[in-house]
């Protein structure tokens, strides 16, 4: 067995297969943050929620150490080349290391191990409101710049800032919890069902 | 006209663009610069001959620059002015670097992409899972059309209403067959010895050419004029 521990080029794929899943989950949630701003803070309930189906499959899928650090790579990559900045990056690959370790630590199979795993891995969320809270005279003025109205970015920084980031982070927590309890009973009912795990 | 450029100047154009993406326009020079870093890769995609890609993100692209200048300036508040200004503004913001990631994705080979990266020695790891990604987007979009046109013939249109039965309708059919086409994927790259301890060859031979560094030249200087204007002076 000490021959699989090095990824392979089936792992790397499916770490490609499920980035892009969530990827594409993320840009459709986030695509309703334009309406108010409030839901820009509710991504921290939406995301880790509906997150919790695709990455409760890929728990399934991991057996090896570092699958989930380069997902969470991938992640702080795209986020910089869709405009999300650099400044959330460190954070993005951290969450991701420390999921990958507690994960490792249940050895990839116990169920709380991976629960707590994908909360931790949730926090990427909160990691992209990491330039709002650094820079906020700037980012707020090139909201509005950019064609937001004075509303939207004061309404925005009433639900982000350093105040209500704490708060922020401890729901993206508890719902990245919830996430993964309800995607493992989803994952249950339809792919174990149909043995594709 | 043939303009075929470098994977490694494509990189480096989309690390540019987004870049700048980051910094918002304040004076007319900083827009031409923003206009101009859009307006490259666009011409480049005509130049690729993918036309309809091309004429949609321009259309796209200057309707909402036009929103943006013409009813920013004449705005008297309003929700429906205040929401379209938003999304234009969105447009407007993130469309160069949709636009340069876009034209990258698009005109560049797998075998290519994968060739530059292993130049620029980039962990085989990474490589393959980012190229995995590129080559993903599309086909998770051609999933879930074929996806909403099965659920269309049983009469299922949006879940009833139902928020949690909508995600589960798409999302569940569109893991099933992304966990297939994973599996045969990577059948196919194992067969192609991706993932082998030998150091892979490549058919395509990469080189820059005065294209590319032109290219480059271009975007880093339109990247140093866009910082020294905005925070320099």
């Amino acid at each position: 067995m000490d021959k699989s521990k090095k990824l392979t080029a089936k792992d790397f794929i499916t770490i490609g297969i499920f980035t892009a899943i969530i990827f594409v989950v993320e840009m459709a949630v986030g695509m309703t943050g334009y309406i108010h701003p409030y839901i820009v803070a509710g991504y921290v309930v939406l995301l880790p929620l509906v997150c919790g189906i695709p990455m409760m499959l890929y728990y399934t899928k991991i057996e090896k150490f570092g699958m989930l650090t380069i997902m969470s790579v991938l992640m702080a990559i795209i986020m910089f080349v869709t405009g999300m900045g650099y400044l959330g990056a460190p954070l993005i690959i951290l969450t991701g290391l420390i999921a990958d370790l507690i994960a490792k630590s249940g050895g990839y199979k116990s169920y709380k191990k991976t629960v707590i795993s994908n909360a931790f891995m949730s926090l990427w969320v909160c990691a992209n409101y990491f330039p709002i809270l650094v820079t906020a005279d700037s980012y707020r003025k090139s909201l509005i710049e950019g064609g937001f109205s004075e509303d939207y970015a004061n309404s925005l920084f009433r639900a982000v800032n350093p105040k209500t980031i704490g708060i922020l982070v401890i729901v993206c927590f508890i719902f990245g919890i919830i996430g993964a309890v309800l995607g493992k009973k989803v994952v249950r009912k339809h792919f174990e069902k149909a043995g594709i795990v | 006209m043939e303009m075929k450029l470098d994977p490694r100047t494509k990189l480096f154009m989309v690390l540019i663009v987004s870049t700048i993406v980051m910094m918002s326009a304040t004076t007319p020079l900083l827009w031409a610069v923003r206009i101009l870093i859009t307006l490259i890769p666009l011409v480049l995609l005509v130049a690729e001959k993918k036309y309809s890609s091309a004429l949609k993100f321009f259309l796209l692209y200057v309707t909402a620059l036009v929103v943006n200048f013409v009813v920013l300036v004449n705005s008297d508040g309003g929700i429906v002015v205040s929401l379209l200004t938003g999304y234009c503004g969105i447009v407007v913001q993130f469309m160069p670097s949709v636009i340069t990631a876009w034209y990258f994705i698009r005109t560049t080979k797998t075998d290519e992409f994968i060739s530059a990266m292993q130049k620029m020695h980039v962990p085989d790891g990474l490589t393959i899972s980012l190229a995995v990604v590129m080559r993903f987007f599309p086909t998770i979009a051609e999933e879930y059309r074929h996806i909403n046109d099965a659920m269309k013939m049983r009469g299922i249109v949006l879940g009833g209403g139902n928020v949690v039965k909508m995600v589960e309708f798409r999302m569940i059919p569109l893991l099933f067959s992304c966990v297939n086409i994973g599996d045969e994927l990577s059948a196919a790259a194992v067969t192609r010895g991706l993932g082998g301890t030998v150091k892979r060859s490549s058919v395509v031979d990469l080189r820059l050419t005065v294209k590319d560094i032109f290219m480059m030249a271009l975007f880093l200087s339109a990247a140093i004029l866009f910082i020294a204007v905005k925070y320099i002076r």
